[in-house]
């Protein structure tokens, strides 16, 4: 039962940029939903080990594993269509269509009676879905704006929506709060809380209170490496991790 | 729902249908031969600038070379008219079909890049077309096809003769008006809501699941049919075809169309095209240096309405509609 649980599951993943191993064997699982995260300091290997699991780099060894479904070398759109999606750290949204079009855009895609060639108001499927994701996120009054004249905060928020129109099993989220607000974190830290009780999310993540406040299961990373994994009170008991990173954020 | 630029489109629509009908009308009881050929071959370049302002406007390519898939329509109109059969209808389907087929081979090779790379290719690919055609002594070569028959087109309420101006710039405006609405109903559909994010963001599209090429390539087939629909109307109208018609003028000249009209609203390049080929005329009986100013008016208008006309009315009417939303908010 327990092995049934993972749903995601990296395997020795190993990426060298010419000299420097920037992800070094690296090995973990992430069991069935709910928030787990990826921290470290600047320089781990967090962004790198994030574009390996998404499929943006190779790795030159190891796998990776989707509902033990091997998607090391899928493209995006293959591991869109196995289940998981991703977020962009630098919002990477339709800038010039409007909020509303940014979400049926994303809601057609894996809709396979999604007929390309009738009217859009004809097929409901999209525009029922996108008018769900703009209640679930509170993009309403923003519906008919472009995404490009959102408030950073609000571009966030649709840049997660964009990722979930998807519908994915897992959503891999890189620093989904960069730059937001004080009221915005928290708000999103919220909103993060109630996807993990409808899917699995993996946050790779710089703040270390958001990390600790919001995830079941925590893996640590320093220079390439997983230093420690746990639940937040354990990573947080752990020596090496306080001499790693809490030592010097919390000093 | 109905957005300031939507509004724009409807108002140059409603514009251009109303004085063509006018034209048409008083052009017809004066026995007006000029302005009524003028306003054709205005339309006729109108459906050429369309078809860049699909790519351009609305999927985010820019086309340097057009003009070849015009040229084709109008070479093969001039054949099949001359060579097998006056018949419009023929002629127009047969262009429609072959073109389809040219712009599948085309988008293989104009789509294996974007950007800079994609405007360079598509101009190289008219320039080696233009050029073969120019040397082709079958083709007519540097002389192009002169004497295609005036056409006499069959309907159901009887025999029309294109020799009447008045006649063909109906039909014209008919064919025309016909790709205008089939590319409109294409962006009424997902289809059409995917050419749109190519633009604004192609790459974002693999992580909502879809794959750019096909949208892109279906766009491309779509634009060159236009483009020699157009085309295969050029020697109905003028009885010959020349090489001119491929050449990189005719192709540039569409773009400044586009711009001046309106990137990316399909019928602001039409209204482009009636204005830019009036005032081209009109201006052409005062100074034989017509180029000087229509290139000092073209840079006027990109300087004041950097999105052309249909964008001055998109403004127009947004500002509009934010007085009316104050004066709710005061009530």
């Amino acid at each position: 039962m327990e092995m049934n649980d993972v749903i995601l599951r990296a395997v020795n993943l190993t990426k060298k940029f010419g000299g420097l191993v920037a992800v070094d064997g690296v090995s973990f699982e992430i069991t069935s939903l709910g928030v787990s995260s990826v921290i470290g300091p600047n320089g781990a290997g967090k962004s790198t080990l994030f574009n390996l699991l998404s499929g943006t780099f190779l790795p030159d060894s190891g796998l990776v594993l989707l509902d033990g479904l091997d998607v090391t070398r899928a493209n995006p759109e293959q591991r869109l269509a196995a289940g998981m999606a991703r977020s962009f750290q630098i919002t990477n949204l339709f800038f010039d269509l409007s909020v509303v079009d940014n979400l049926r855009i994303a809601s057609q895609a894996l809709e396979s009676n999604v007929n390309l060639f009738l009217p859009l108001n004809k097929s409901r499927i999209a525009i029922d879905r996108a008018d769900e994701l703009l209640d679930e996120f509170e993009l309403h009054e923003a519906r008919d704006r472009l995404a490009g004249a959102l408030s950073h905060g609000q571009q966030r928020r649709l840049e997660i929506a964009v990722t979930i129109a998807t519908r994915p099993k897992l959503l891999l989220l890189d620093e989904p709060t960069q730059g937001m607000s004080q009221a915005d974190t928290q708000e999103t830290a919220e909103l993060i809380k109630q996807l993990g009780s409808k899917i699995t999310v993996l946050l790779i993540e710089h703040d270390v209170d958001l990390v600790m406040n919001l995830s079941k299961a925590v893996i640590v990373m320093a220079q390439g490496r997983k230093l420690s994994e746990g639940s937040p009170a354990e990573v947080r008991a752990n020596p090496l991790v306080q001499a790693a990173y809490f030592g010097e954020e919390l000093a | 729902m109905h957005n300031p630029q939507s509004k724009a489109i409807r108002f140059i629509e409603l514009l251009l249908l109303i004085s063509a009908l006018i034209l048409f009308v008083i052009g017809t009881a004066l026995g007006d031969t000029f302005f009524l050929r003028l306003a054709t071959e205005s339309l006729i370049f109108g459906g050429l600038a369309m078809s860049v302002d699909l790519l351009l406007g609305i999927v985010g390519l820019l086309s340097l070379g057009q003009a070849l898939y015009f040229g084709f329509g109008a070479y093969l109109s001039a054949l099949i008219l001359k060579e097998i059969s006056p018949s419009f209808g023929l002629t127009i389907v047969m262009v429609a079909i072959a073109s389809i087929a040219l712009g599948w081979v085309a988008s293989f090779i104009a789509l294996r890049s974007k950007g800079v790379y994609f405007a360079l290719i598509t101009f190289g690919l008219a320039q080696v077309a233009a050029k073969v055609v120019y040397n082709t002594r079958s083709l007519g070569a540097s002389d192009g096809m002169i004497g295609v028959p005036i056409l006499r087109i069959w309907t159901p309420f009887g025999e029309l003769d294109a020799g009447q101006p008045g006649t063909f710039f109906v039909i014209t405006l008919i064919i025309i008006g016909v790709l205008y609405l089939v590319l409109k109903y294409f962006l009424s559909t997902p289809m059409g809501s995917m050419w749109h994010a190519i633009r604004s963001n192609e790459d974002r599209l693999a992580y909502v699941g879809y794959k750019s090429k096909g949208p892109k390539q279906f766009a491309f087939i779509l634009a060159v049919m236009v483009a020699a629909v157009s085309g295969a109307l050029y020697p109905m109208l003028r009885g010959f075809v020349s090489p001119e018609l491929m050449f990189f003028s005719v192709s540039g000249n569409a773009v400044v169309t586009v711009v001046l009209g309106g990137v990316g609203t399909l019928i602001g390049p039409i209204l482009g095209s009636v204005l830019l080929t009036s005032f081209k005329s009109i201006i052409a009986t005062w100074t034989s240096h017509h180029h000087i100013v229509i290139g000092l008016i073209f840079i006027v208008i990109v300087i004041s309405a950097p999105k052309g006309l249909a964008g001055l009315l998109t403004k127009y009417y947004g500002k509009q509609d934010s007085r009316k939303g104050g004066g709710d908010g005061n009530e």
